[in-house]
């Protein structure tokens, strides 16, 4: 579970062998793991980009994002990202420096949708009213008035159309979504056409989860998007009871290349690295650093250890 | 203007026009068909060759682009362009600077009773140049979803809320983009242009200035859709929204066939002086009876008029004490 790259079954128990192929510089023989798409021969180094015959759903990539943070930078981020973890992390990580950072090109999938939302809430409206009370004054007792808002709530029902564009989903089994999430945004507007030079002499990965899959979890994220959307919508002074139900048109997805720098931080001789992620574009650094439970047991029990003190002290003064 | 001859298909999903070079709509997002590839028959493992050298090319960080660390040769790679661009078509001048003169006269002769009374005499031209401005000019469907609070149907509260759904087709609205003139003269000259008369070439007068678009397209695109949102928004209060006075209005638009024009539209823009003060002034390059600008205030006139009114006040108020 250390890299995306490396999760992977052993060669033998994937469907797809191995492919052999030439080395167009120097003629070796290369031997390709299915779910790559680049290699590097052994022999004279040379970058490759794989051409394969094209596989049923299996879409080609159509954009690619280029790395724009150098290995160095990517490094330093991290860096900076682990001396900043709490005080709770397990000891080792904040000291511990950064390993080997490799730069891989995560397939995802780019999708856009014309949503068509039909919603339905109840929208609070605001009113004064003046009410009178009594209460005891000096004691009289006297009748006042006072202003007091209430809310009035009004049902309404609607429809709200949009397109929904931009949302990425990951098409790897290495990259879980919520960590695509976790490294989101990307600037799109650096998006390039895939063609094999932009991603030569990286390693680049092929889609390895299943159309299917990936369209629904794009299809959850747009309507998703949608009654975020719906919530800033509202009128009134306030909304509750919010619902909303999304029908979605014309969907468009497309495979894209997302650069980003793994690394493994290994803190301790007995525990297994730390996965980190680097957005390869805008630097915003990912991972789950693991908390101590040693440490906060003890925290807790400083704390308790304190309270007690002060109550023995307070009560003792009392005596 | 080569990249004209190039027709590219409009967006299959939003209908929106789009440029050579996108590769995604920019309106819905939707993917622009990629040109054709060859398909692969068999596995290869290709190296990616440098066109210059034949040197493996290799995608470089720095050079945020494949590069070829032999010749340092960057191999160019398709992304969104957004270039400055310049005007499609230009309208032209139908008021020569002989009648753009006779027109900034008339205005200074209209004057009204606070202009100083020799003004048109007295006061010199200093400048008088043909100018085109940019604009964008934009038709559109949209498709607006809103909401809002009015006083229709309220009950207890003065609000209640409404929601709707409802399509404006706009046509030939103006967006200026220009940075000599101000937003209100723009607004005020744009309506009174012959939209059919934009021809290929620049007709005016020698020497006519063309004032560059100065925002890139994307910058362009944005101006455009800050348009449709604010149209649509004061359409909805003219009718749409139930009741007389609303808040919280939100709009929601989902556009379909854009169509985005750069036009240069003439103006005549004059100084003139007066009393050595300068004063501008903007003579319409296709019809001379809009003129807008400045003019001087006769401070004798309005202190004149200000001491009649007191002492017509003063009258009154006399004549009602003696009763």
């Amino acid at each position: 579970m250390a890299e995306p790259t490396q999760t992977r079954e052993p060669p033998s128990s994937l469907a797809e062998p191995l492919l052999h192929l030439g080395c167009q510089s120097c003629g070796a023989r290369l031997m390709l793991e299915p779910a790559l798409r680049t290699t590097r021969c052994p022999y004279c180094a040379a970058p490759a980009v794989v051409e394969r015959p094209p596989v049923p759903g299996v879409p080609e990539p159509v954009f690619a994002l280029g790395f724009a943070l150098t290995h160095t930078t990517a490094k330093a981020h991290v860096a900076r990202w682990l001396r900043t973890r709490s005080r709770f992390t397990r000891s080792g990580i904040r000291s511990a420096s950064p390993g080997e950072v490799k730069g891989v090109y995560v397939p995802a999938y780019l999708y856009s949708v014309l949503a068509q939302a039909r919603y339905r809430a109840s929208i609070g409206e605001n009113y004064q009213e003046t009410e009178t009370y009594t209460t005891t004054e000096n004691g009289k007792t006297v009748t006042r008035t006072r202003t007091v808002t209430r809310t009035e709530w009004r049902p309404l029902e609607g429809e709200l159309s949009g397109y929904v564009a931009d949302v990425l989903v990951t098409a790897s089994k290495g990259l879980e979504n919520a960590e695509l999430e976790a490294l989101e945004p990307f600037d799109l507007r650096a998006l390039a056409r895939y063609t094999p030079a932009l991603i030569s002499g990286w390693m680049a990965e092929e889609p390895s989860l299943t159309l299917e899959e990936c369209r629904a979890l794009a299809r959850r994220e747009a309507v998703d998007r949608v009654g975020v959307k719906l919530t800033r919508f509202m009128p009134g002074d306030s909304y509750r009871e919010l619902q909303h139900q999304a029908r979605l048109e014309w969907e468009a997805l497309d495979v894209c290349l997302l650069p980003v720098w793994v690394l493994a931080v290994k803190y301790a001789e007995d525990a297994p690295p730390l996965r980190v992620l680097v957005n390869g574009q805008t630097g915003a650094v990912h991972g789950k650093a693991p908390i101590s439970p040693w440490k906060v047991l003890a925290a807790v029990v400083f704390v308790l250890a304190l309270l007690a003190v002060g109550w023995l002290l307070t009560s003792g003064g009392g005596r | 203007m080569s990249a004209l001859a190039v027709k590219v298909e409009p967006c299959q999903r939003c209908d929106s026009a789009l440029e050579v070079e996108d590769l995604r709509c920019p309106v819905c997002g939707l993917t622009a068909p990629p040109p054709p590839r060859a398909a692969v028959e068999r596995a290869r493992a290709r190296v990616v060759r440098c066109d210059s050298c034949g040197a493996a090319v290799e995608y470089s960080v720095e050079a945020k682009a494949p590069r070829c660390d032999y010749c340092g040769s960057v191999t160019h790679v398709e992304t969104t362009a957004d270039p400055v661009e310049q005007a499609q078509a230009w309208l032209p001048f139908t008021v020569d600077p002989e009648a753009a003169r006779g027109a900034l006269m008339g205005f200074l002769g209209r004057g009204g009773f606070f202009r100083p009374s020799g003004l048109a005499q007295e006061a010199s031209l200093e400048s008088l140049r043909p100018v085109w401005w940019p604009a964008w000019m934009f038709d559109a469907g949209v498709d607006v979803s809103w909401t809002a609070d009015s006083n229709a149907g309220a009950r207890r509260s003065e609000w209640a809320p409404h929601a709707g759904r409802t399509r404006f087709d706009f046509e030939d609205i103006s967006v200026p983009a220009s940075r000599g003139l101000k937003v209100k003269e723009c607004e005020a000259l744009a309506p009174h242009y012959q939209r059919g008369s934009a021809r290929d070439t620049q007709v005016g007068p020698e020497g006519a200035h063309v004032e560059r678009f100065e925002s890139t397209r994307s910058g362009a695109r944005k101006s455009v859709l800050d348009a449709v949102e604010r149209l649509s928004l004061e359409r909805l209060k003219q009718g749409v929204i139930p009741g007389r006075i609303f808040r919280n209005i939100h709009v929601a638009v989902a556009l379909s066939s854009l169509r985005t024009r750069r036009l240069a539209l003439p103006v005549y823009v004059m100084a003139y002086r007066y009393r050595d003060k300068p004063y501008r002034v903007l003579v319409h390059g296709q019809d001379a009876g809009v003129v807008l600008g400045d003019a001087p205030i006769s401070a004798w006139r309005v202190a004149a008029a200000v001491l009649a009114v007191l002492v017509v006040l003063a009258g009154l108020l006399y004549a009602a004490g003696m009763h």
